[in-house]
Parts: structure tokens; C-alpha cells; sequence
């Protein structure tokens, strides 16, 4: 009954809360910026508030440094169940140009479990509406992942490769090979 | 006699044999080195004749084989004239005398190579940690040479950042690391006395990235530019051509007018949408979320403006060593002016509803009051400086790029309060407006053809120092540049203009209402992400205590029984 309620509830009123772990601002001001009156996100019903405690999801931006590790995951345990994580811009999702420094611990999946990624240095607005968007199911998804698999080929080459090699080895034994080709040429 | 020769005479005259060297060949620079011993002494000397004291940097030279050095700089505003004063020490005694005595501004920088480099400041009022987490381990030095950028050594115990005592009678409300009123990781632990702020204490530096220690071992001159980009989403066009100002400066590279002038048009790009993003935040931080959601909607014009300009709506990837990558030709100069028009009308408009509003005026007017003369014992910049009546701009003073062909004024308010950077940053918007207009109407009179990026002649030779200075939206930016082998800089130092201003936000703060500490905060404009570096003021000792939930709990019950 929990799931299909929160199903339910979930896409119309998401409120989340932005956690700067150690971002530049880039992505900080473009978060803010989806909430001015050109990007307007609170027709979605999102809406950013001030603590975890209120908040269904988080947008994580920039790298985690080693200060704020264990400030991350307080704030992800304050945000009540059942939760999403976006990591929002480059250095969340990977750490960015600076993932190995002494000072930083990589990307948000290093301290919390991460939910969707939004790409971008800085993302777009419009890219941080459609992933958050996204994930409540207000949008379809543009692109599918594929999955990758090796084609099988009609003859089986390895085969016929080695019955040509066999064959090359014999005409050297009988010394015709010269001949073949000649002919061949012909 | 220029007055470069002349300080330089007086100095010899004065510090005779502690004089070691000096370097002139740089345009607006001098470059002395001076016996350790007199580190104090020459810097009091320099500001008797009024300097302004920057930044210092600390670096590792041991490679050359002289221990580990210390570099001042100061800033001679009215004489467009920058001093670096650098001094040794030998690495098994790494000590200099602290000039924080003399100089408050200087604490920072100098706690700052506490952490980093390991040297020891003799009489530092506040030897405390400031830049490296509270679990990294004692004796470990990130920027001496044998330390590898990526080492991550294992937390130490016992870590927690002692606050020091608050003043008797208080209590400590904390502010952050993550809190609304504060957008980036930062920790303020604020006493109080009733609603009176008492005192504050800083822990910040929460988003020391290590960026310095990465240029100097991993990266290389042309990389640089775009990763000091990313330093401040803001700000991030100033970085880049601070830094490239820097490395040109210690090349000596004379640089195309053309570029300059695409410069300073997209620096001042910047300064319209940081102001203006100012003016939205500060709205949100008094309550007055209209003003907030009416700058954004007049800054988005400039975001897009910014996109079509350089393919990106921040972080533009425009400046490199040498120039610039992407030209203005006709036809975008007039949708730059056409845009600026609208954006002029749309400000002036909410120009007129900011200033007649009276629940602004209750909430900014003497509020953060801190004097003139304590604005310049702090040594502050930008806004915060001149709407405390400092006519600083490093525009004016030491002109860069294209600024000294372009008419502008210096904005000063006298208010000294939040109120008059408010006005400050308000009338800057219209100044940077008339700039860029200035800047296409001399850019359309420059040949287009004329080349965009002048190439180096040659790599650049190692042991050279390098010193710009560049007037981003929040102050002067300092960038220090020593030039090494393997084409990459030995030290580059990055001082951001809310590394002076937040030192002294414990000043502005002092018996002011709780309720106004966002805003004060706030109207310093602080990029901690810039800074990135703590600031503690001093109060009388006396035992203070956090409370916790079940005492302000029981508190607030006993209150409630009470009426």
C-alpha cells in the first residue's frame, strides 16, 4: 500500500534539497535557476526546501571533498525513506578534473548511493528539469541503453581459415605453389 | 625616475644588507627578495608609504636548493604598483616572524602554510588549523615537493575542530556546514547573547579542491586556464584570465588589442550576472523572494547571451594563454548591445522598486556597520570596501586588458553598511553596461582580421614570477605565478576577494541581530569555493556550551511554564 501511494504521491510534490559537497557554484546557481520564472520548477510541484528532514531527494552537487564525507552522509540519513540521490554536474558524478586530489574523495556514489546522474559542467537547466523530470515519470526516457553483443558470422571463419592454411602448408610441400599463383594469374 | 626605481632606492637605502635581489623587468611589478630576518621590518616599511596588503604564498624550494620560501604582496594603489617581498628559510628550521601582529590580514595566509608547507610563524596570534579536514594527520604537508597530489592518508584520531570559547554569558548557535541560509559547505558557530551576536568563529574550507597542488605536479601552462575556470562557477572567467595574465606577465607576452578588448567585454559579462545573481540572493536572504525571482528573470537574458557568445552559459572556455578562442564580429555586437538595452530598462525598473521598498532600507541600513578605518586594517576589496567609502577598484588602479581605454567610474557608497554595497553593486551593473558598449564600439574600429591568440616564442624559462591582479564581481583577485620546468608553473597561488572580506565578517557581525547574519554574510557576496582556505576573532575566554535538542527542549518548557 506504501509503494503504490508513494507511487502516487511521488511525481506531483517532490520537495528536494540541495547539498553542496564541495561544487564550485556552477552547478549551484543552475539549480537555483530552475526555480526563477523562466525554468519555474514549482509547476512540477518541486519544490527546494532548507533541510534534509523535509525533503524526498537530494541533488548532490560537486566532488566530495574529505571535510564534507561524513557531512553527505549525515544529510542523506536526515532525509526520510523512501529517498532519491541526483548527482548533479560533472565532479558529482565522477569528481570531475580534480576526482584524485589529496582533498577530495571522488564522485557522490563514493559517500551515498546514487540514483540518477545528470551530466554537465554545467548542467543545463532544462537538463536538470528533464533528469529530475525524468525520474518521477513526467517524461520518457530519449535514449535506451544497449546492450552490446558479438554478431555471429554466416561461415564460420575460423574454420575456413584453417582448412586454407592446411592447405597452403601441403601446396609448399609440393612445391606448387608458384605455379598456382601463376596460373592463378592468369 | 619612475616610481617603481624610486621605492626600490628607498628601500635599499633603508634595508641596506638585507637586501639580497631584485627584479624589475616586469611592467608594474617589483620583485625583491630580503633576508627573513627582515620580513617584518621591510613590511612596515611598505606600508608606511601606504601599501595594501594582498596575499602571502608559501612555497617549496627546496628543488633550487634554498629551503622553503614565503612571499608578501602588496599593491601600491595610486601608483599602479605591485611588490612581491619573498624571504627563505632552511628546511630544518622552518620559522619565520609572523606579521600578523602588524598586519590582521595577513592570518590567514600565514595559518594557511601551517597546514600546507609545515612552516612555523613565530607569535601568531591563532596558530589553528585552517585548511586541511580536521582528520588529517599532523606532519604530513600537502605542497612540499615529496607529498603526491592524489596521496589520501588514513584519518587521524581525536579529530573534532575545538571552536574556542565563547564569551561568558552567550550560547553558541551553529550556522552549517550545510544550512539554508548559506549555499556552499561552510561552518559559522555564532554566540549569542539573547538575539545580540557576541562573537563568531569560522570553520570553513570545505572545498579545498587542491587545485594549486594539481597545477604545480599534473597539469601544464595551456591546460591550466580551463581548470582555473572551474575554481568559482561564478567568477570563472576572471581566474582564467588572471592566470593567464600571470603566465604572460612572467613571459613577457604582449597579447593582441583585440583580444584584450574581448576580454573585458566577457569580464564584464560576468560582473552584470554575478551582481545581478547578488541582488536576487540577497533579496531571498532578507524575505523579499520578489526581488530574487525578478534579478534571476532579468540575468537569464545575460546567461543566454553569455551561451551564444561562447557555446557555454557558464564555465566559458574562452581565455587562453596568448588571447582568446572565439571572436565578437558585427553581428554579435549588436545582439550584445541589444540585449544590454533591455537589460538596462528592466533594471532600472527594479532599481525604483528596491529603493522606494521600506522593508529593504529596515533591513540593510546600519546593519554590518564596520568602519573605514577598520576596513582598511582589514585590508577589504571590492564592494565591501567601497561601500565603506575606499574608492579601491583594481580597474582603476591597475589597469588590465582594455580598462584603460574605456571611461568608467569608481562606485563608492559611505554608508559602510549593507545598504551602501547594495548601491554599490546596483550602480555597477549600469557601469559595467556603459563598458561593454565602450569595448564594441573600439572593438568595431580594430581590423577583424587582426589575430586573436598570439603564440609563445619558445617555452618559458623556469624561476620567473609572475603577478596579476583582475576586479572580479566580489574584488581584486590576486593570482601569484612562479614559472618551473617540465611546462608546468612551480607555484601558483590563487587569492580570492572573499579571502580578505570574510576575515572580517566576525568585525560586521559584532552586536548585530541574529537575525541579520545571513544577510551580512550574504552582502559580502562569499565564494567559499574561490577561497576555499577559517577566520576566528577573539573574544574574552569564558566557558561557552552548544545545547543540545533535550536541554533547548527543557529550555524552551521552562519558558513556556514561566509566562
Amino acid at each position: 500500500m506504501w509503494k503504490k501511494l508513494t507511487e502516487k504521491a511521488f511525481p506531483r510534490s517532490v520537495w528536494v534539497y540541495h547539498c553542496n559537497s564541495g561544487a564550485c557554484n556552477g552547478c549551484d546557481i543552475e539549480i537555483l535557476n530552475v526555480l526563477t520564472p523562466y525554468y519555474d520548477v514549482e509547476r512540477f510541484g518541486i519544490r527546494l526546501v532548507a533541510s534534509p528532514r523535509h525533503a524526498d531527494a537530494i541533488l548532490l552537487s560537486g566532488a566530495v571533498t574529505r571535510p564534507t564525507l561524513p557531512l553527505v552522509k549525515k544529510a542523506y540519513q536526515a532525509v526520510p525513506s523512501p529517498k532519491l540521490v541526483f548527482a548533479v554536474g560533472s565532479c558529482a558524478i565522477g569528481g570531475g578534473c580534480w576526482y584524485d586530489t589529496y582533498n577530495v574523495t571522488g564522485g557522490g556514489d563514493k559517500a551515498i548511493p546514487v540514483n540518477y546522474f545528470i551530466p554537465g559542467c554545467p548542467p543545463r537547466p532544462e537538463a536538470i528539469i528533464f533528469g529530475v523530470a525524468l525520474a518521477l515519470g513526467l517524461v520518457d526516457k530519449k535514449v535506451a541503453p544497449v546492450e552490446l553483443k558479438q554478431m555471429e558470422f554466416p561461415v564460420d571463419i575460423y574454420r575456413k581459415a584453417k582448412i586454407l592454411e592446411s592447405n597452403r602448408v601441403i601446396y609448399q610441400l609440393l612445391g606448387e605453389e608458384d605455379d598456382r599463383l601463376a596460373n592463378g594469374r592468369k | 625616475m619612475s616610481r617603481k626605481e624610486e621605492l626600490l632606492n628607498w628601500l635599499k637605502e633603508k634595508l641596506k644588507g638585507d637586501l639580497l635581489a631584485e627584479d624589475v623587468s616586469r611592467e608594474k611589478c617589483l620583485f625583491i627578495d630580503i633576508k627573513k630576518e627582515a620580513l617584518i621590518e621591510t613590511a612596515q616599511l611598505l606600508l608606511s608609504r601606504g601599501a595594501r596588503y594582498q596575499v602571502g604564498v608559501g612555497y617549496d624550494a627546496r628543488k633550487s636548493g634554498q629551503g622553503l620560501a614565503m612571499v608578501h604582496t602588496f599593491a601600491f594603489d595610486s601608483d599602479a604598483l605591485l611588490v612581491a617581498i619573498r624571504a627563505y628559510t632552511p628546511e630544518d628550521k622552518p620559522e619565520f616572524d609572523s606579521l600578523t601582529p602588524t598586519l590582521p590580514g595577513a592570518g590567514w595566509s600565514e595559518r594557511e602554510y601551517i597546514d600546507l608547507l609545515g612552516l612555523h610563524f613565530n607569535n601568531h596570534p591563532n596558530p589553528k588549523r585552517l585548511i586541511l579536514s580536521d582528520d588529517w594527520p599532523e606532519g604530513i604537508y600537502p605542497l612540499r615537493q615529496e607529498v603526491p597530489y592524489d596521496l589520501m592518508p588514513p584519518a587521524a584520531e581525536d579529530v573534532a575542530f575545538r571552536l574556542d570559547e565563547a564569551p561568558p554569558g552567550s550560547s553558541i548557535i551553529p550556522f552549517g556546514p550545510f544550512h539554508a541560509c548559506l549555499h556552499e559547505p561552510a561552518h559559522f558557530a555564532v554566540y549569542v547573547d539573547g538575539e545580540e551576536i557576541k562573537g563568531c568563529e569560522y570553520r570553513g574550507f570545505m572545498v579545498h579542491r587542491g587545485i594549486e597542488k594539481l597545477a604545480a605536479t599534473e597539469l601544464t601552462y595551456s591546460e591550466i586556464p580551463f581548470v582555473a575556470e572551474r575554481i568559482c562557477g561564478i567568477c570563472g572567467s576572471v581566474h582564467s584570465v588572471n592566470y593567464a595574465q600571470a603566465v604572460e606577465s612572467a613571459a613577457e607576452l604582449k597579447i593582441s588589442r583585440r583580444a584584450e578588448f574581448i576580454r573585458t567585454v566577457m569580464l564584464e559579462i560576468e560582473r552584470l550576472h554575478s551582481h545581478l545573481l547578488w541582488l536576487g540572493v540577497a533579496g531571498h536572504l532578507i524575505g523579499f523572494d520578489t526581488v530574487f525571482m525578478q534579478a534571476w528573470r532579468i540575468r537569464e537574458k545575460i546567461m543566454w547571451l553569455a551561451e551564444s557568445l561562447t557555446g557555454n552559459r557558464k564555465t566559458y572556455g574562452i581565455v587562453i594563454i596568448g588571447g582568446v578562442r572565439r571572436d565578437i564580429n558585427r553581428e554579435k555586437a549588436g545582439q550584445i548591445k541589444k540585449i544590454l538595452g533591455e537589460v538596462e530598462k528592466d533594471m532600472l525598473a527594479l532599481e525604483k522598486a528596491i529603493v522606494k521598498d521600506k522593508a529593504i532600507h529596515r533591513r540593510t541600513r546600519d546593519v554590518g556597520y564596520l568602519s573605514k578605518e577598520k576596513a582598511i586594517e582589514w585590508s577589504l576589496v571590492g564592494p565591501v570596501a567601497r561601500a565603506r567609502g575606499l574608492a579601491i577598484d583594481a580597474r582603476k588602479d591597475h589597469p588590465y586588458a582594455a580598462y584603460d581605454e574605456v571611461k568608467f567610474d569608481v562606485q563608492v557608497a559611505d554608508s559602510c553598511d549593507v545598504w551602501g554595497t547594495l548601491v554599490v553593486r546596483v550602480k555597477e551593473v549600469y557601469e559595467a553596461i556603459s563598458i561593454i558598449n565602450q569595448c564594441l564600439e573600439k572593438l568595431a574600429l580594430i581590423p577583424e582580421n587582426s589575430p586573436l591568440a598570439v603564440e609563445l616564442e619558445g617555452p618559458i624559462p623556469a624561476g620567473r614570477q609572475g603577478l596579476s591582479v583582475v576586479e572580479a564581481p566580489r574584488g581584486e583577485v590576486v593570482h601569484y605565478l612562479l614559472t618551473g620546468d617540465d611546462n608546468r608553473p612551480e607555484r601558483w597561488r590563487v587569492r580570492a576577494p572573499t579571502y580578505p572580506n570574510l576575515q572580517a565578517v566576525p568585525d560586521m557581525l559584532l552586536n548585530n541581530r541574529l537575525a541579520d547574519f545571513p544577510i551580512i554574510v550574504g552582502s559580502i557576496d562569499p565564494c567559499f569555493s574561490c577561497t576555499d582556505r577559517v577566520v576566528v576573532i577573539d573574544r574574552k575566554s569564558a566557558s561557552g556550551k552548544i545545547l543540545s535538542q533535550q536541554e533547548l527542549e527543557n529550555l524552551s518548557r521552562k519558558m513556556r511554564s514561566k509566562s
